[in-house]
Order: C-alpha cells, then sequence, then structure tokens
C-alpha cells in the first residue's frame, strides 16, 4: 500500500520538490546580497548597541534596497502558494478515483478502503510536513537579516515563519481531499476548498490574530518623529524591534510584544490543524459510511 | 446442476431479503439468492434494475440497507479484509491508472492483495504476447479489459464478478475474452457471476440464471430446472387464463392459436395437460426476454406470492 501511495503521488512530490528549489534558488540569491549589504551597512554594530536608532540612515537605506522584494512582491505571490500547494494535492485525491472510475479497482482488493485512505493521508500528510518546514526554514534563512530589523510578528512575516506555512498547506489539503469525495470531481474540489481556505485565512490574518491576546499599551512621546506603526518603522513607536504596534491614539501605543511570536504561532497553528483534523476526519467518516 | 441446500461447504452467494435503499428509492429489494460454488452465474436486467447494486453489495463496495448477504460464509459483518479477499471484481469499461505501466498494475496487484499470484499474472501476459513495459494509456480496449482480468484472476479470490465485461469490446476481443474466462474457471473451479445485457452470450455460458427488473428478484435457478419449470404451451385462442396451469409470464395471441409461457411444476403440467395443448421446451433467450418484458415488477412478485400460496403449481425454481 506504501508503493501504491507513492507511485501515485510520486509527480505531485517532484513537482513539489521543484517549487521548493525554485524558492530555494530565489532565496540564497537574495538572501545572500541581502547579507552581504547587512555587512556592509555597519548594521550589526549599531543594533547591537540600539534597537536601530543610532543609525536610521542606514536602517532606511538597507530597508529600502530589499523592502519591496521581501516585505511586499514576495509576501502577496507566496499568500496563496500553501493554498494552491495543499488543494493540488487534495483535490485529485479520491476524486480522481472516483473521476475515472478507478475507485472500483483501488476499493475491490484485499486491502479495504478504509487502510487504503489511512495510509494515503498518512504518507502525503507526512509529506507535505516535509514540504512545509523546508519552506519554512528557506524563508526563514533568507529573510533573517530582515528580521533583525522588523521582528517576526508583522503579519507578512508572521506568515512564513514558525508552524503556520505547514498548518496552511495541510488546511487546505484537507479541505480539497473532503471537497473531492463531496463534488467528485478534482478541478471544482479544489477551487471548492481553496474559496473557503482563502477566507478563513484573511479574516484570520486580518480580523483575530491581533487579539489572539489582549494587547498591551504603553505611553510614548512621538513628537521626536519616526514615530509609527507598520513595516516601515524601525523600531516601531514602542521603541522596541518586533513589536507589533495596532494602533496610536495621542501618545498611548496599542501593541502586541514581540515575544508573543510562539504562543501566536501556535494559537494559528493550532486553528488550521484542527482544521485539517475536521476535514480528513469528515472524510474518513463519510467514505466508511457511505459505499460507493 | 444442483443445489447445495445442507451443504458441508458454504454456498458461494447467499443472500436473504436483501435490499438497499439510495435515499427514498431502493435500488434493490427482497433479494433472497443461494447460488452454489463452481456455478456460472448469469445476471440480467435492463439499465437501472438494480444489478451493479447487488454486485456492489457482493463484492463489499456497498453496504446493505437490510437483510444478509454471505459470500463463502462471509457475512456483511466479517472483517472488510476477509470480504474483500473472496471476490474478485473485473468492473464495467475496466478502469485502470492510465500513467501506470502493466508492471506497475502488478506491483500495485501484488502490494494490495497477500493471495497475488504474480507468476499467473505474468504467464497470462507472456501468452498474450503483451510487453509488461507498456503503459495503460498505450493499449487497446481489449488489452485492457485482458488486463483487468489478469489481475483479477491473479488476486486468487473464489468468486469471479464481472460487471458488463464485454459490453466495451469488439466481436473479437469479446470472444477471446469470454473464452479466457470459461477456460480459467473451468481449470480453477471459480464462481462467476457475469451481469450483461448480451443475453445471447450468456445462454453459451452460464448454467445459472437470475433476473432482475426494478429492484426485484424475477427468476433465479440452475438455468436447466427454470427451462423445464417454464414450458411454452401452444393453446387454442379461446382458452381462457384461468384454464391454464402455473403462472402466465407472457401470452401472445394470434388468429388461431395462442402462445403461452408459463411457469409450472413439470409433473403436473403432464397431468393436467389438455390434448388440444402442445408443449414446447422455452429458448434460454426467450425466457429471459420474456420475464423482461413483464410490465412491472410489482406484478410479478404478487403473482409470484399468489403462486406460492396456492396449492398449485410449485415456485421451486424461483428466488430460492
Amino acid at each position: 500500500m506504501i508503493w501504491v501511495s507513492w507511485r501515485q503521488h510520486r509527480g505531485q512530490a517532484i513537482s513539489c520538490l521543484a517549487v521548493l528549489a525554485a524558492l530555494a534558488v530565489y532565496a540564497i540569491l537574495l538572501g545572500t546580497s541581502m547579507r552581504t549589504a547587512f555587512g556592509n551597512d555597519a548594521l550589526t554594530a549599531c543594533l547591537a548597541h540600539s534597537q536601530g536608532t543610532a543609525c536610521p540612515a542606514a536602517v532606511q537605506a538597507f530597508t529600502n534596497k530589499f523592502g519591496s522584494e521581501v516585505n511586499i512582491a514576495f509576501w502577496a505571490v507566496t499568500l496563496i502558494v500553501p493554498g494552491l500547494i495543499g488543494v493540488l494535492v487534495g483535490g485529485s485525491l479520491i476524486a480522481r478515483e472516483l473521476e475515472y472510475g478507478t475507485w472500483r479497482l483501488a476499493w475491490s482488493q484485499t486491502v479495504p478502503r478504509a487502510r487504503w485512505l489511512a495510509v494515503k493521508l498518512a504518507l502525503v500528510t507526512g509529506g507535505l510536513i516535509v514540504l512545509g518546514a523546508a519552506m519554512t526554514a528557506v524563508i526563514t534563512w533568507y529573510r533573517a537579516p530582515m528580521d533583525r530589523l522588523t521582528g517576526h510578528l508583522q503579519h507578512n512575516i508572521f506568515d512564513f515563519e514558525g508552524l503556520v506555512l505547514t498548518a496552511y498547506i495541510l488546511c487546505a489539503f484537507g479541505f480539497a481531499v473532503l471537497a473531492g469525495l463531496l463534488l467528485r470531481r478534482s478541478i471544482p474540489a479544489m477551487v471548492a476548498a481553496f474559496i473557503p481556505w482563502l477566507a478563513i485565512r484573511l479574516v484570520i490574518e486580518f480580523v483575530f490574530r491581533d487579539h489572539f491576546l489582549a494587547p498591551l499599551t504603553t505611553t510614548v512621546n512621538c513628537m521626536q518623529g519616526g514615530c509609527g506603526e507598520g513595516i516601515g518603522f524601525v523600531p516601531q513607536a514602542t521603541g522596541r524591534i518586533g513589536d507589533l504596534v495596532l494602533s496610536i491614539q495621542g501618545n498611548v501605543v496599542t501593541y502586541q510584544p514581540a515575544d508573543r511570536f510562539w504562543t501566536f504561532q501556535f494559537i494559528e497553528a493550532g486553528i488550521f490543524v484542527a482544521l485539517t483534523a475536521a476535514a480528513l476526519g469528515a472524510t474518513i467518516w463519510l467514505l466508511h459510511r457511505r459505499a460507493a | 446442476m444442483t443445489q447445495n441446500d445442507a451443504g458441508d461447504s458454504p454456498p458461494a452467494l447467499r443472500t436473504d431479503q436483501l435490499g438497499r435503499r439510495y435515499g427514498r428509492v431502493w435500488g434493490l429489494r427482497d433479494c433472497t439468492l443461494e447460488v452454489p460454488a463452481g456455478a456460472i452465474v448469469g445476471l440480467v436486467g435492463p439499465n437501472g434494475a438494480g444489478k451493479t447494486t447487488l454486485l456492489e453489495m457482493i463484492i463489499g463496495l456497498l453496504e446493505p440497507t437490510e437483510g444478509e448477504l454471505s459470500v463463502f460464509g462471509e457475512t456483511s459483518h466479517s472483517p472488510m479484509a476477509a470480504r474483500l479477499a473472496r471476490v474478485s471484481y473485473v468492473a464495467q469499461d475496466h478502469p485502470l491508472y492510465r500513467d501506470f505501466s502493466i508492471a506497475d498494475m502488478f506491483h500495485l496487484g501484488r502490494s494490495m492483495n497477500p493471495s497475488w499470484d504474480q507468476a499467473l499474472a505474468q504467464a497470462r501476459m507472456d501468452a498474450l504476447d503483451i510487453p509488461l513495459k507498456r503503459k495503460v494509456k498505450s493499449l487497446s480496449g481489449g488489452q485492457r479489459a485482458q488486463i483487468s482480468l489478469t489481475m483479477a484472476l491473479a488476486k486468487r479470490a473464489p468468486l469471479l464478478v464481472l460487471d458488463e465485461p464485454v459490453s466495451s469490446l469488439d466481436p473479437i476481443a469479446r470472444l477471446e475474452f469470454m473464452r479466457e474466462v470459461m477456460a480459467t474457471a473451468a481449470e480453477s473451479g471459480l464462481t462467476v457471476l457475469i451481469a450483461s445485457h448480451v443475453v445471447s452470450e450468456l445462454e453459451r455460458l452460464c448454467d445459472w440464471l437470475i433476473v432482475l427488473t426494478s429492484g426485484r428478484v424475477q427468476l433465479a435457478g440452475p438455468a436447466d430446472d427454470l427451462i423445464a419449470a417454464h414450458p411454452l404451451l401452444t393453446v387454442p385462442r379461446a382458452t381462457p387464463d384461468a384454464d391454464l396451469p402455473g403462472v402466465i409470464i407472457q401470452r401472445t395471441d394470434s388468429d388461431r392459436h395462442s402462445t403461452v409461457l408459463v411457469r409450472a411444476d413439470p409433473a403436473r403440467l403432464a397431468a393436467q395437460q389438455h390434448p388440444a395443448w402442445q408443449a414446447d421446451p422455452v429458448s434460454f433467450e426467450h425466457l429471459v426476454l420474456a420475464y423482461l418484458q413483464r410490465p412491472s415488477a410489482r406484478a410479478a412478485t404478487d403473482d409470484i406470492a399468489q403462486a406460492a400460496a396456492r396449492p398449485g403449481p410449485s415456485t421451486k425454481a424461483v428466488s430460492r
């Protein structure tokens, strides 16, 4: 059964490796020049004794040079990539068997279909976890210089580091497997899984994430200028790199502190893993219960 | 072929009041059958009669809504793997993985069936002169059918189920395919269940017959017994139905005579025989078509119930 799963999914595995390789090439090229620039600009020394306040010109030069590639373009494209990978792999897993009638062949061998599904899901899920972890590692490595200026809690950074990237892939995969069983067609299943995935993903990012834990407040004196929120400000209005400023009203700053990164990662990844488990559990139950 | 009522070994297939409902519609209902091991069974019925429903329940692809089913003693409560091991299945249109080679398909068979017979699979490909390296998508329809059959045979299950196995094949490929099935069945004592529209094909092959219409079993039993129990009577046209013996299955009136297919116990019929009547044996095809053309399944079932209640003709061969 392991061989069967491998044989049926090896094409997808190779495609995923190709995506990973392309990402790695891009990351190495950009990451290397970013590291060089980071050293040349003496940012390391500057950051060692201040939160970037001692060398605003160097910080600005660096963020101007790399900010758009690293923070904007990359983020916009890769926002949907985990979802695409997940639905492409998951949409065909059951739907293709139903589309081509091969379920009659697959499920009439001596291996019961429950086991057939369990082995497939386990192997493909395992493969996607490895892929997600590898993508996270590549992105985290290449972003490292930029992260020293921006921290990890900003939206477009948080989405690619830690656990959430893998959890996004798994969630899209789980939705697509379930949709494939219900719709019996690969392409409609992929579309039907991607839309709710994206909706949930955006709602969690823009509505719920900032409030996973109650934000802190502090008062600052913003009169000198250079005090603001968002990814372009180093340091953030709180004066510390890595804090996520939610709002500034007068001189009261509402923010999430940088050290909540892993807590937030666990919360958000937990939500997506729970959605994955629900979708895959429903698939197993439906396939077991309904026959054909 | 004799029936194995209280036999030592379990029958190949036994169903009792088997039914399957899809939403509010019954795909199959009140299906009670007992097929002995070694029978070559033809399953006939129009589209939507419940053939595929019955086959899929036998294979284990579909669970019954009601009733009991056992295949060589494994019931629907047995572990799934034990049930699946008793049946091999050649599905309609012979589904295979298009991007697999034949060797890959056999590898799949080997890894999904503990009883897989690789030597048999390879020997059959050698005999057919199909290289194992060939991709499934490069094969002709006839060759795909042969691969499907080979995979089913190499599973080494005692019951072989074929769903419309030749409907997509040209006449030569049909002949070759069915010859292979019959040769293997004879060689290894398989029980074979063939669902088909091609009644003439079944006549040559089958020694057992099941006719399904509208989700009901209309007729089931050894073909010879069924033919013996259905004399084709030629009677004067004026003869009223009530005077005829047994249950009238089909009556065709011409100018002076009527041809009536009845279901009646041959011994009783001989005793009741009117001098002006002539009884001929019915052909297999005529018998099947007569049942397929009966107006309503419900009526047929009522007939059977009435006939069973009446002391008259036996319904021994029907649905038992």
